[in-house]
């Protein structure tokens, strides 16, 4: 029993030595993305040039998860400093409480486009769900806008839609149906459904662009509803792919501190720092995403800028965020009925 | 388990005896009795307490507190269990899940019986080698898994091709996004938890019954039937039952292999948690969960006295 007391004793000891730990790390913040090539990008464009200027350690981390940010702000033991998320997300936590607020004398709020900055948010960068089509499976016809993907006697094959239950795939159910772009909101969303009733069989739903990618190269998907940036990806490698911006559905990722973040003055120096002219140039030179920022535009690639959603702002569809944040519980209950029915 | 049912044997028969006798003295003594006894039977159990602190800690707690939430959030109340019921998508989803689990049970016991079969009857040496190739499957990533499975079914995979090619479809064949990927590629992971049970239980039937059973007759099929499967039972229904629910809780493999329209309770629970942050609802449908797999425990322990374990114990 003495034995036992001991190694209890020895065993609290060593929990509390490691929360120790945990609080004491300084002059560091701990990034979290999504992976892959986009955090990738974030590292080069923001983290590494970042850290040269401040000497504060960019510490990289992820996947993304919301359930994750949530415990840590409500356990109180906040790890996560900086956090790229969905641009609905980003309301709805800012909603529940779950964000600080940031500091605008720190960070330029009048050069970033207002579509993508908020109290408790900056953007991290914006994209389109573009139609993307494999030209080897469809041959010379090419399809025009979101209306294709329902015409299954055209354009045979499998539609490769987003999964989630999250803003895309219902606008451009509405929109092929033929809803003006200006009267999208609020969803109808028995008519939403109705359309996609039409095509359910011949649906495969792709979680992450790496899986997008995957469907439409090797042709499993003939066309479907993809971020613009991971066709771009497909081209460059020489993948017989095609894209139509008409109708591009513009989605943007957020960057958030969590509530209670421990190292939140220096997060807020990176935000600047990513969200400057610079900063959102050179992320959007490495990905094929669009900057935030409205003086990064003239910094482009030349030979880039034709790729990206800045350059379709006349076909362009602005998500609504904000009706998400709002609806997007009730949404996916209808959506997870139609789903199993 | 044997010395302990041994030791209470004595004072059990000792207190019947007394408390037959029925003065209250009596019973007094047996409890004094008793006492020592009982002390000695548990004189182990320090022991457990650094593992019991451990799953106290860090599992009954948070635990208890998920299952808190299903009734405190949003609002204190059934309320989340009551949309779990009424919805019938939810229902939807719940019916899913045991038929994927039941179709997975079914087809890794219909295919790892004859392999657990095989590994019993060929030479020593051989059956040692197959026991570890199906062990290293077992410890190979699971995402590696899964995804080469995905490489192998989907419609521009090795399996549609090669049929193409030879001209026996001209369609390649819808095998994963939808309940087929699913079943094959969880029948797959599972089979070597029926293996490794019903392997143990062939290897302690003794060949002399068999034998026994020709000789009184029985034909090679009436053999099979009345004598040996019957003798795989036990190691037949544990696997099985451990199959089961494992599967109902898989998350991975549904999630790569299968299609939206076949979401399983797990994928249900992770969307709520992770997209929506509806931790009430979700920690409803993880509380279904708990509470069908105690059940299903429930008979897998009334099963275990004639488990493999036991069995080879007894000899």
């Amino acid at each position: 029993m003495v034995l036992n007391k001991a190694a209890t004793a020895i065993f609290f000891a060593g929990l509390l030595s490691v929360t120790g730990q945990a609080a004491m790390a300084a002059d560091s913040v701990n990034f979290v993305s999504w992976g892959g090539s986009t955090q990738d990008a974030q590292k080069q464009a923001w983290a590494d040039p970042f850290s040269k200027a401040s000497g504060i350690t960019v510490v990289q981390d992820g996947p993304t998860d919301y359930g994750k940010l949530k415990a840590m702000v409500e356990s109180g033991n906040v790890q996560w400093d900086v956090v790229d998320v969905e641009a609905d997300f980003a309301l709805r936590a800012a909603a529940e409480g779950l964000l600080e607020p940031l500091d605008f004398k720190v960070i330029q709020r009048d050069k970033i486009d207002p579509r993508f900055v908020s109290d408790y948010g900056v953007g991290s960068f914006f994209f389109s769900f573009v139609l993307g089509y494999n030209e080897g499976k469809l041959g010379a016809n090419k399809p025009q806008d979101w209306s294709a993907l329902f015409d299954t006697k055209t354009y045979p094959g499998k539609r490769a839609l987003y999964k989630w239950p999250s803003p895309g795939v219902l606008e451009l159910a509405l929109l092929a149906d033929g809803v003006p772009a200006d009267k999208l909101y609020p969803l109808d969303l028995d008519r939403a459904f109705k359309k996609l009733d039409t095509i359910k069989k011949d649906i495969v739903w792709w979680g992450g662009g790496a899986q997008s990618q995957q469907l439409l190269a090797s042709g499993e998907a003939s066309m479907g509803q993809f971020w613009n940036g991971r066709i771009h990806a497909l081209q460059e490698d020489g993948a017989p792919v095609g894209v139509s911006w008409k109708q591009n559905l513009v989605m943007a990722d957020i960057l958030v501190i969590p509530k209670g973040s421990k190292n939140k003055d220096a997060a807020m120096k990176f935000l600047a720092s990513a969200s400057s002219a610079k900063g959102q140039a050179d992320f959007s030179n490495l990905t094929a995403y669009a900057p935030v920022n409205h003086d990064s535009v003239e910094r482009l690639d030349s030979a880039l800028a034709p790729n990206l959603p800045t350059a379709y702002a006349k076909d362009q569809i602005t998500l609504d965020f904000a009706y998400w944040a709002k609806n997007g519980q009730a949404i996916a209950t209808r959506w997870n009925e139609w789903l199993v029915k | 388990m044997k010395m302990a049912a041994t030791a209470s044997r004595p004072s059990t028969a000792t207190g019947s005896a007394q408390s037959a006798a029925g003065s209250a003295h009596g019973t007094q003594a047996v409890a004094m009795q008793q006492a020592p006894s009982l002390r000695q039977r548990w004189r182990g159990a320090g022991n457990l307490l650094p593992a019991l602190l451990f799953i106290g800690l860090f599992f009954l707690a948070p635990l208890i507190g998920l299952l808190l939430r299903g009734v405190l959030e949003p609002t204190p109340g059934l309320g989340n269990y009551e949309q779990l019921f009424a919805n019938s998508a939810y229902a939807r989803v719940l019916l899913n899940t045991f038929s994927v689990a039941g179709l997975v049970t079914l087809f890794s016991l219909l295919l790892g019986f004859p392999l657990a079969w095989a590994i019993t009857l060929v030479p020593r040496g051989w059956g040692r080698w197959i026991l570890n190739i199906v062990l290293l499957s077992m410890w190979t990533s699971l995402l590696a898994r899964t995804y080469s499975w995905l490489v192998l079914l989907q419609a521009s995979g090795v399996i549609n091709k090669a049929l193409m090619a030879m001209g026996i479809i001209d369609q390649p064949l819808e095998m994963v996004h939808n309940l087929t990927g699913v079943v094959i590629g969880m029948s797959y992971i599972m089979i070597p938890f029926i293996v490794l049970p019903l392997q143990a239980t062939m290897q302690a039937i003794d060949p002399m019954i068999l034998q026994a059973g020709s000789i009184c007759g029985a034909s090679p099929w009436s053999n099979f039937f009345r004598v040996f499967l019957p003798l795989c039972r036990p190691g037949l229904a544990s696997g099985g039952l451990m199959v089961f629910v494992m599967s109902l809780g898989y998350y991975v493999t549904p999630a790569l292999l299968g299609g939206a329209q076949n979401m399983m309770l797990p994928e249900f629970i992770i969307q709520q948690v992770q997209s929506f942050l509806n931790w009430g609802l979700a920690s409803a449908g993880a509380a279904l969960l708990i509470a069908i797999t105690l059940v299903l425990f429930y008979f897998y322990l009334k099963l275990q006295p004639e488990s493999p374990v036991g069995a080879s114990n007894a000899r």
